[in-house]
């Protein structure tokens, strides 16, 4: 089969591409291809329930990173190879160029029309999750400790105790991770103190790695103490079986980020597409994706927000969605990017007191 | 029935709709290019403003361009927030520095750089890119440090979709109440109409509820300009009214004239129904004949009258040649009157005209009988010549006739035209003939006249339109 060729082909290119076939229940109705940064595991109660409604529609996921996902979608487009029906992304920026450059679809529905103002663009971008940012600290290590509530607060503990933080403060390699990067440029827009905090970390020898769950898995293992701007959901899965993670929204200002799905405007099937996106969106998905995936719904429908997240109110600060839009182009521009990043590997690469 | 028109109402209504349709036309497309400049010149302003803002980042790093994008550049242009954005900074090499490398340039001719101190003014213009209409700005930074010189473009575009939504926006609301009014100014002319033509609807019912011999003038109040309407009926009423009672007095007087020979000849024949004697009873007989021809011609002239009334109305006129007319008027008639000489004196072989050859010969034969019966003291002496000329005149033809009777006084001449006017009393006849003449001559567009000829006697002086 031409599809099995085409995974092995980019399984042998791309080290992070995974992908798994989810064959129809019943007589087949078409293939949908998904394109999705979201591990397979995570994301598979959602097939197979949309499979329970639709049992003639094949599901093939491929689980790629945000960036090689936009650049082999951008390239099959561009060759006319149309593979992808839709695709899932934490990066939202990259997201907003495929719409910006004319590659989405437009999808209305009033499921559509439910998601709140800043999680659609055009018609044509839907962010379908509701993810904080969080700091993350080792509950054991941080003993006997003040635990910070703010960015300000935390820089205040590493300034003053820096031989405590030194190599044991982790968060994600910007140049690497989409959503680190996505997560960064926020702090940059939003809070004056970001060049402060970078020269913070950077002073007690900050840790990077490109994934969230590498970081947690260190956290845990106590070999760092705090992760900053994780993605809370990965957090608050693991925390229910290690209590030894302790999330924190800063008070400052929490930024929030939705999943993006986007689909293709050369979509193979098409209908299959909106379908699946219609699922995504509605409440059923939306249930499923919370109880099953560990996600949080975006649908006002479900709960509260504060119950969606498991905290009370006292706990969050002012939270600030990430807007789907045009603004969200300006850190894909190339010199804006490469002036970050510069930035970035400068600090990262000051030898250490 | 005539042919039906439609309604006042409707005519007027759909004048007046026409009319404002073509004025909402005209002013939908104003609006529009009003309302299209408008939002042009709102959303410009912000594109301007994101262009301004990148270029306010421009620096030059050695040899390279140096620019960095503030988010509120893009963010600015969320005010329309389902449009697209694209930028683009490039020169003063023929490379892009960043952005969307492929942008369309600028359609207009190149923008003038000449005066080294002046800032060129942003330059807006609307192209296709990717699928879209896109409205770009493009405005300059002029960068001059060694080793470059020259002018860097900074380009922001977006697509239209906000500033279409505007326009919209602003010629609903400009054309929203010129559509209202039309319709309002629509309605209030539907029901304006039919108030204004209620007068008309009193007038028919006024007419509707009347006796058929009631032609009294309409009385109810109109309006000034159903005036003349009603006054014209009034007048053909009136007209109708003198009509029938003329009718009621001719029947009345044709049946006076009819009776009177009619008792005469019932007299007779009684008389002559008590006669023994044969050679009586002959005589009697002799008198009832001659009162029943009598009666006869009065009956004929009647018909004849009839006749000519009814043809002279219709018209029905043809191309015809007069002379063959008269010859056949001549031949008819003086049989009728005995050894009577009638003569025939025409200037012309022929006498084409256009008009009813029946009705002309119908009054010729009218005129040669009167002639030979009233114009003849004596109707067999030598001097009772009848004339007929013909003669062809400017746009026509001059007929004559002529006789020796004792002719008319001139106090008399008028009034020999009309019905039952005789010359003299004693004469027999209904005194239709010379009613007829006139009324057939009239209908032909002629002029008749009596005057007296010359060593006596009546000259009956018509002309007539010739033809082709």
């Amino acid at each position: 089969m031409k599809r099995r060729w085409w995974c092995l082909l980019l399984f042998l290119l791309v080290p992070a591409g995974w992908c798994k076939d989810y064959p129809a229940k019943g007589a087949l109705e078409g293939t949908l291809t998904l394109y999705s940064t979201l591990d397979t595991a995570v994301f598979e109660p959602l097939v197979v329930d949309f499979q329970r409604l639709y049992p003639g529609v094949d599901v093939h996921y491929e689980n790629l990173d945000a960036m090689p996902q936009y650049e082999r979608f951008v390239r099959e487009e561009n060759e006319g190879t149309h593979r992808a029906d839709m695709l899932i992304s934490t990066s939202m920026d990259l997201q907003v160029k495929l719409v910006n450059d004319g590659y989405a679809a437009r999808h209305v529905s009033p499921s559509a029309e439910a998601l709140p103002r800043w999680a659609r663009w055009r018609d044509e971008a839907f962010g379908f999750t509701f993810e904080p940012a969080v700091m993350v600290f080792n509950r054991k290590a941080m003993e006997g400790r003040r635990i910070p509530r703010t960015r300000a607060e935390l820089v205040d503990q590493v300034r003053h105790d820096p031989r405590f933080w030194q190599g044991r403060i982790g968060t994600y390699d910007i140049s690497r991770s989409s959503v680190g990067y996505l997560l960064a440029t926020q702090d940059v827009r939003h809070s004056s103190e970001f060049g402060a905090m970078v020269e913070a970390f950077g002073d007690v020898d900050l840790q990077v790695e490109e994934n969230t769950s590498t970081l947690l898995e260190r956290i845990e293992s106590g070999e760092l103490v705090a992760g900053y701007n994780l993605l809370g959901s990965y957090a608050r899965s693991r925390r229910d079986s290690e209590r030894n993670l302790l999330l924190v929204y800063p008070r400052d200002h929490t930024v929030v980020l939705a999943r993006t799905v986007v689909i293709s405007r050369n979509a193979p099937n098409a209908a299959l597409a909106h379908r699946f996106l219609e699922y995504l969106l509605s409440v059923r998905g939306q249930q499923v994706m919370a109880t099953e995936c560990g996600l949080p719904p975006i649908r006002k429908e479900l709960d509260g927000i504060y119950e969606r997240l498991g905290v009370s109110e006292s706990q969050v600060g002012v939270l600030r969605p990430i807007s789907l839009g045009p603004g969200l182009l300006v850190y894909l521009d190339q010199q804006k990017r490469r002036q970050l990043l510069d930035v970035w590997r400068a600090i990262l690469e000051k030898p250490p007191r | 029935m005539p042919e039906r028109v439609r309604s006042l109402k409707a005519r007027l209504v759909t004048t007046m709709l026409l009319l404002f349709l073509g004025f909402t036309l005209v002013m939908y497309l104003a609006a529009r290019a009003y309302a299209q400049r408008a939002a042009d010149l709102s959303y410009d302003r912000l594109l301007a403003g994101s262009a301004l803002s990148i270029a306010e980042t421009l620096a030059v790093d050695g040899s390279a361009v140096r620019v960095d994008i503030p988010y509120a550049a893009l963010d600015m242009l969320s005010a329309a927030p389902e449009d697209k954005v694209f930028y683009r900074v490039y020169g003063p090499g023929p490379g892009t520095v960043t952005g969307y490398a492929d942008l369309p340039l600028v359609t207009a001719p190149r923008m003038r750089a000449g005066s080294e101190s002046e800032l060129p003014a942003p330059r807006f213009f609307n192209a296709r890119y990717r699928g879209d209409i896109v409205r770009f700005v493009v405005l300059g930074r002029q960068v001059s440090q060694p080793g470059m010189r020259g002018w860097v473009w900074v380009q922001v575009g977006q697509t239209r979709q906000a500033r279409e939504e505007l326009a919209g926006e602003l010629v609903l609301g400009a054309i929203a109440p010129i559509a209202t009014l039309t319709l309002l100014a629509v309605t209030f002319a539907w029901f304006g109409v039919g108030r204004a033509l209620r007068p008309l609807e009193y007038l028919s019912e006024d007419l509707a509820r009347r006796d058929p011999s009631d032609l009294r003038p309409l009385s109810a109040p109109v309006p000034a300009e159903v005036q003349p309407m009603v006054s014209a009926m009034n007048s053909f009423m009136r007209r109708l009214d003198d009509n029938i009672a003329g009718l009621r007095a001719f029947i009345g007087e044709a049946a006076h004239q009819i009776r009177t020979p009619l008792a005469a000849l019932r007299a007779q024949a009684q008389l002559t129904l008590d006669e023994e004697d044969p050679r009586q009873i002959r005589k009697g007989l002799l008198n009832v004949e001659r009162n029943a021809s009598r009666l006869t011609r009065l009956v004929n002239q009647l018909l004849s009258d009839a006749m000519v009334m009814h043809r002279a109305e219709v018209r029905r006129f043809e191309e015809f040649d007069l002379v063959d007319v008269i010859k056949r008027a001549l031949r008819d008639a003086v049989p009728m009157s005995g050894d009577a000489q009638v003569g025939l004196i025409s200037s012309v072989a022929r006498a084409p005209m256009r008009g009813d050859p029946v009705l002309l010969g119908e009054a010729l034969k009218n005129l040669i009988d009167n002639a030979v019966r009233h114009g003849t003291p004596d109707p067999l002496g030598l001097e009772a010549e009848v004339e007929v000329g013909l003669e062809a005149c400017e746009d026509g033809y001059e007929l004559t006739v002529s006789d020796r009777g004792p002719g008319i006084p001139p106090a008399d001449r008028q009034r020999i035209f009309e019905r039952f006017e005789r010359g003299n009393t004693h004469s027999s006849g209904a005194g239709l003939g010379m009613a007829i003449v006139s009324r057939v001559v009239r209908s032909h567009g002629g002029t008749i006249a009596l005057e007296d000829r010359p060593g006596g006697g009546l000259v009956v002086r018509m002309r007539l339109k010739g033809g082709s």
